[in-house]
């Protein structure tokens, strides 16, 4: 396949998550709703608790965090979903489409949206709270951003296939398993207060390292020696599986009938 | 040359995770297709015809058997061979929210094509498909047979050598249905695609296919044109008379003659051979006084064929 042929293939993608998302009312609800019900929240409580304004920083980070991974994981996951519910998957795939084409153009327009959505909150945190998330700087803002597309990518990509593996049916473990991992990332504490057991898992996921090092800019200690060289190394490493697992999956489903199935 | 090339195709669906339960789908099935040939793949249902045409199509691989496609391996080689094919089932599916024009062009991207390329190829599908007054609407608001022409023209976007339909006209009213099998015909005519089609409607393939295979429990039964196969059935020829009297009870047992039924005032005796049955059949009725009004005889319809293998 040329360049120009792989190009249009993920701009076919992006172009046709951007007019769905665009279309249903449901996705501007996910995109504004949620996201601002949780900053306000806890936002809300870090008042009530009377924490230091550093200590609110770190719990608003987390928040605006899980906002940003779920948006962006969830556009990724589109990529498989739309047609499932649409019972088009198999029109999708007859065509010479490869999984890099579906995940890369599903990944930039989550990336977009989950941006949209961390401007809004981070201008509601400023605004509300005082909260300033260009405290650490841009360089540092860059970074904590990439940190969060990459784990959304990962866990999008590990969503889809799961549901290419298992069906339909695999919708509510996969969403589960997405909290699973924001919780383990230590979204609204430090991974030092977690159990040992639980703590050698959190050192497995990407996003605990980028939490890390940018909450190291509002005057938290890391906890990690090179925590943005890890997280990438662990993004890169998760991304080949995922991509891996996905294209797995897709084989199999070609190899059981589920690919048609999921198209009945 | 051949545009499929199929040998001992076998299929078997596995489910289940605690009591596995295996369905052969398909039980040594071969296949060649003439390029620019209409073939029609007809059988009673779970008989293995869409998943013979999925196999073909790359979206299942086979487990056993060999499948050449356009001269592609269709495990080994299935993306060029994708860029190839195309296909359009029986009650098609896509993107409820995109519009009909977004389809068409989404799929045409899949395919490489950007730009006014795409605008032009867009445009005369839709004009083909005569999808023009609907272009700007969601793909959710269109009628079965709306959604059937989108379907088609879909396929036709990579401008296919190789075209699979699955049951293209399940579900549409009849004249929507003869525009379909009118579009069907024309693509071969004009495009010299060959297509390979399953459907339910014996009229269907008796008119748009070169050659019919008649497939059940995942076995090719039979295999030819629709004369060869009836021929091949030995279901013998029908001869319809208007009798009067128009009751004769004696017919049914004259020497040559396998069944007789009265159909709207006619009565339509099955005979093993018209040429040589007919004479003796007018002689026997004239010397009984029976006044004859009038004669037909007819080869027996496909449909018969049908029932008469998925016995």
């Amino acid at each position: 396949m040329s360049w120009r042929n792989e190009l249009l293939a993920v701009w076919a993608v992006t172009l046709r998550n951007a007019l769905m998302g665009a279309r249903n009312v449901f996705f501007f609800f996910e995109l504004l709703f949620w996201p601002i019900v949780g900053v306000l929240s806890i936002g809300l409580m870090s008042r009530f608790l009377e924490l230091t304004a550093a200590q609110a920083s770190f719990v608003l980070v987390g928040t605006i965090a899980l906002s940003v991974v779920n948006v962006c994981q969830l556009e990724v996951a589109y990529a498989v979903l739309l047609d499932v519910w649409s019972k088009s998957l198999k029109h999708q795939f007859l065509a010479p489409i490869g999984i890099r084409h579906l995940t890369l153009g599903s990944w930039i327009v989550g990336m977009v949206r989950s941006l949209a959505v961390f401007v809004l909150l981070a201008a509601l945190g400023r605004w509300a709270f005082g909260f300033r998330v260009l405290q650490p700087g841009w360089l540092a803002l860059a970074t904590f951003l990439l940190g969060c597309f990459l784990t959304a990518w990962v866990v999008g990509v590990a969503v889809c296939a799961l549901i290419t593996l298992f069906g339909n049916r695999a919708e509510a473990f996969a969403w589960a398993s997405v909290n699973m991992v924001l919780v383990l990332a230590g979204i609204y504490y430090p991974i030092s207060v977690l159990p040992d057991s639980i703590a050698v898992l959190a050192r497995a996921v990407p996003l605990t390292y980028f939490l890390d090092a940018y909450r190291a800019h509002y005057g938290f200690e890391s906890e990690f020696r090179a925590p943005i060289a890890t997280g990438l190394a662990l993004s890169a490493f998760y991304a080949a599986l995922a991509h891996w697992a996905f294209l797995a999956a897709i084989r199999r489903a070609r190899r059981t009938g589920l690919l048609l199935k999921m198209s009945e | 040359m051949l545009a499929i090339d199929a040998h001992d195709v076998e299929k078997t669906f596995r489910s289940g995770w605690l009591h596995r339960r295996e369905t052969a789908a398909l039980r040594g099935v071969s296949l060649t297709v003439a390029r620019g040939a209409i073939v029609g793949v007809l059988g009673p249902n779970g008989a293995g015809k869409t998943t013979l045409l999925s196999i073909l199509a790359t979206l299942l691989t086979p487990d056993r058997g060999r499948v050449t496609v356009l001269g592609h391996d269709v495990v080994r080689e299935a993306g060029a061979l994708r860029r190839r094919l195309n296909m359009v089932s029986g009650r098609p599916s896509f993107l409820w929210s995109l519009r009909v024009g977004e389809i068409v062009a989404f799929y045409g991207r899949l395919y490489g094509l950007s730009g006014r390329a795409l605008r032009r190829r867009v445009d005369a599908l839709i004009e083909l498909c005569e999808l023009e007054p609907y272009r700007r609407a969601p793909y959710s608001d269109l009628s079965t047979g709306l959604k059937q022409r989108v379907a088609l023209a879909k396929s036709l976007v990579n401008e296919p050598e190789l075209l699979f339909l699955d049951e293209p006209t399940l579900g549409l009213d009849p004249d929507i249905a003869a525009r379909v099998r009118a579009h069907i015909a024309r693509l071969r005519r004009e495009q010299g695609i060959t297509i390979v089609l399953t459907t339910h409607y014996m009229r269907e393939a008796d008119e748009l296919c070169d050659e019919i295979a008649f497939i059940k429990a995942g076995r090719i039964l039979a295999r030819g044109t629709s004369g060869e196969l009836k021929r091949q059935i030995r279901l013998g020829e029908v001869v319809a008379l208007k009798l009067d009297p128009p009751r004769v009870p004696w017919l049914a047992d004259s020497p040559g003659t396998l069944r007789c039924v009265e159909v709207d005032g006619w009565v339509e005796c099955t005979v093993d051979d018209a040429e040589k049955r007919l004479p003796e059949l007018l002689r026997a009725l004239h010397a009984d006084g029976v006044v004859i009004r009038n004669v037909q005889v007819r080869e027996p319809e496909l449909e018969e064929v049908f029932v008469e293998l998925a016995k």
